[in-house]
């Protein structure tokens, strides 16, 4: 391109910014931003990063090759550990000052977008609140909301998940990336284009009030995911604590309150394949679990060895967690 | 969604996507106009950073002498200019490539591109011969390829004399330069000689027509667009561009008959006007029975390795095509 030798300093100046919005566009790797920097400026560049271990630099001809920057040279850091320089010394032309700004800017982004840090951006800690606001927010522009899943490290293209925590807590994160629940309860949004996020956030706020604490008083997963309990999803949309309890949850809760087995006992018969897996959960014997049963059929009033029973009591207890999980 | 005004109704989608880079490279250059006839004198005064290689950018550190040698033309016309760059380390015969330079017709010189040709030569042992043609509209069709064509006859006449081994002479390039190469090489296989080893079509400029789906897909983006495609074609064929009559030396893509011609090197980028001409000239050759090789640089503009050399698919496609030459030329 030998930009430097075919334009007086300003006119490449701006020839480098759109050089760096292309990129950005493109989607460019870490190669390209340096390579770019390296062309530019006629003279070779280099960036390392500490917190990742690499190290790349590009040679003028656009050639990579191996090396290690000097104190002496022009330089920028990226980010924490991470420096982005040029082989040549100070003063810095326009060019050159320019340079540094736009690659630098664009070597974060990529940074944060192809190599998240643990406990950092998407993958760990809080996201910026004021971003998951936008791009949760259905009546936000599109444009807005894309811009705000790419500050919180999501690739345009790459589908996206909300995730919600108990408490309320909202993270996005990319769609192949595990959640990490950290002991609380998390409601998981469905994977779709980032522009859905708003739908995958309602859903997924929908699907936290469908999990449970795991506790005897409170039987039930402590993940759900969106995609796996659509209809349910239907009911959360409808039941909520102020909803009067049909007469099926006040039988259970009045059942629950006979013995503190109760629950998890149900929850056990409703989620296991048979009934001696539900003995094994329970670490009861099946005897016991019979008993137990038969319990809470005669305070339940319904018969719970056929499927019907058994769905009917498996309703009653999701009621009971969308009455108890705020909407 | 558009169709191609041939008629042939083939629906085409947007431009494909450049390649990130080589799009970075084409928004700092600031793009390209569409190259309309009142631009050519504009043109013809050169590109800043584009100047032509001197005498000593092309001995290369002593590693090729350099000549300027003046032969005859075709019967009535005027002599026809050759550079001739000879590796200084070689005492036995070797191959030539035989360059000419690209321009849409209507620009350039044989200096134009030629350091490419010295890259493989440097690289292989070659001599190059650059030829400097007449160029349109001044020399309409046929003069610009039948001075390519006087040059490489007396190449091959005096292939002792420049220490070329006759039986591995190349005619290579690029643009305008690789549609006149493939005219030179139809010529060569109907009057009988001179005998090519290969030729060496870098995005070849083939067919007057300009109305192929990549033609109307691409429409004047990147850098050589319809546009200017339709000036250097109308440049050289006048009145008769896209017409019934236009002869195949000028637009092979109009040739019948590809059978007999010498092994091929086709490439075009993906995201160009003459990705459909080249593509289909390089299919043609293979149901012809002949020997070619193809290659499309995905997201590339019409000279996107002269014009970003440091990008990744430039350096690509510029090695492929020594690749294809070091495979061509083996002893």
């Amino acid at each position: 391109m030998r930009l430097a030798a075919l334009d007086p300093e300003a006119g490449a100046a701006l020839r480098v910014v759109s050089y760096f919005d292309e990129l950005a566009a493109g989607h460019a790797g870490l190669q390209a931003v340096v390579r770019g920097a390296a062309v530019l400026t006629g003279g070779a560049a280099g960036l390392t990063d500490d917190r990742r271990h690499l190290s790349v630099r590009v040679a003028a001809d656009g050639a990579s090759s191996p090396g290690a920057p000097d104190p002496g040279w022009l330089s920028t850091p990226v980010d924490e550990g991470a420096v982005l320089w040029l082989e040549r010394t100070g003063p810095a032309r326009m060019v050159d000052a320019v340079v540094l700004e736009r690659a630098a800017a664009l070597a974060r982004t990529v940074l944060e977008r192809t190599r998240p840090l643990p406990g950092a951006g998407a993958a760990g800690g809080r996201q910026d609140d004021a971003l998951l606001e936008v791009v949760g927010d259905p009546a936000a522009d599109v444009v807005a909301r894309r811009a705000a899943a790419h500050a919180l490290g999501l690739a345009p293209t790459a589908p996206a998940r909300a995730v919600v925590f108990a408490g309320g807590e909202l993270r996005v994160l990319p769609a192949h990336e595990a959640v990490d629940p950290g002991g609380r309860r998390v409601g998981v949004g469905p994977a779709g284009p980032v522009e859905d996020l708003p739908a995958s956030l309602a859903a997924a706020r929908r699907a936290l009030r469908l999990t449970a604490e795991d506790t005897p008083g409170d039987p039930g997963p402590r993940v759900v995911h969106a995609e796996q309990a659509q209809a349910l999803l239907l009911l959360a949309g409808t039941v909520t604590p102020a909803s009067p309890p049909v007469a099926d949850v006040v039988a259970l809760e009045r059942a629950a309150a006979a013995a503190p087995w109760m629950l998890g006992t149900l929850h056990a018969v409703v989620s296991a394949p048979t009934r001696r897996s539900a003995a094994t959960d329970l670490a009861v014997h099946h005897s016991t679990l019979a008993e137990r049963l038969a319990t809470a059929q005669r305070l339940l009033g319904w018969d719970l060895h056929e499927p019907s029973g058994q769905q009917r009591l498996h309703l009653a207890l999701v009621l009971r967690r969308l009455h108890r999980n705020p909407a | 969604m558009t169709t191609t005004s041939s008629g042939t109704s083939v629906p085409v989608g947007p431009p494909p996507p450049f390649d990130p880079e080589v799009a970075a490279a084409l928004a700092a250059m600031g793009g390209f106009p569409p190259i309309t006839p009142d631009l050519i004198p504009v043109l013809r005064q050169g590109l800043p950073g584009q100047e032509p290689p001197s005498d000593a950018d092309l001995a290369r550190g002593g590693a090729f002498s350099v000549a300027e040698r003046s032969v005859p033309g075709a019967a009535g016309d005027p002599d026809v200019r050759l550079l001739v760059c000879r590796p200084t380390g070689t005492t036995t015969p070797v191959g030539a490539v035989y360059w000419i330079h690209g321009g849409g017709m209507v620009l350039g010189d044989h200096r134009s591109g030629v350091l490419e040709a010295l890259d493989w030569a440097q690289e292989l042992q070659l001599v190059v011969v650059s030829v400097e043609y007449r160029l349109a509209p001044e020399t309409p069709h046929p003069g610009p390829v039948e001075d390519c064509y006087a040059g490489l006859v007396w190449t091959a006449e005096h292939a002792a004399e420049l220490g070329v081994d006759p039986a591995r002479l190349v005619v290579a390039g690029a643009s305008a330069g690789g549609g006149l190469s493939a005219g030179v090489a139809l010529m060569a296989r109907d009057r009988g000689g001179p005998a090519l080893a290969g030729q060496l079509l870098i995005y070849p400029m083939l067919d007057d027509r300009n109305d192929s789906p990549s033609a109307v897909q691409m429409g004047d983006t990147g850098t050589w667009g319809r546009t200017a495609n339709d000036t250097g074609w109308t440049a050289l064929l006048g009145e008769a561009r896209g017409g019934p009559d236009v002869s195949p030396y000028a637009a092979p893509a109009r040739a019948e008959d590809l059978s007999g011609l010498p092994p091929a090197f086709v490439d075009v980028a993906s995201a160009e006007n003459f990705r459909e001409e080249d593509v289909a000239y390089a299919t043609r050759l293979w149901q012809a029975g002949g020997r070619a090789e193809l290659h499309v640089w995905p997201g590339g503009f019409h000279g996107f390795d002269t014009f970003a050399p440091e990008t990744v698919i430039a350096k690509e496609a510029r090695a492929a095509r020594l690749r294809w030459l070091r495979r061509l030329l083996a002893d």
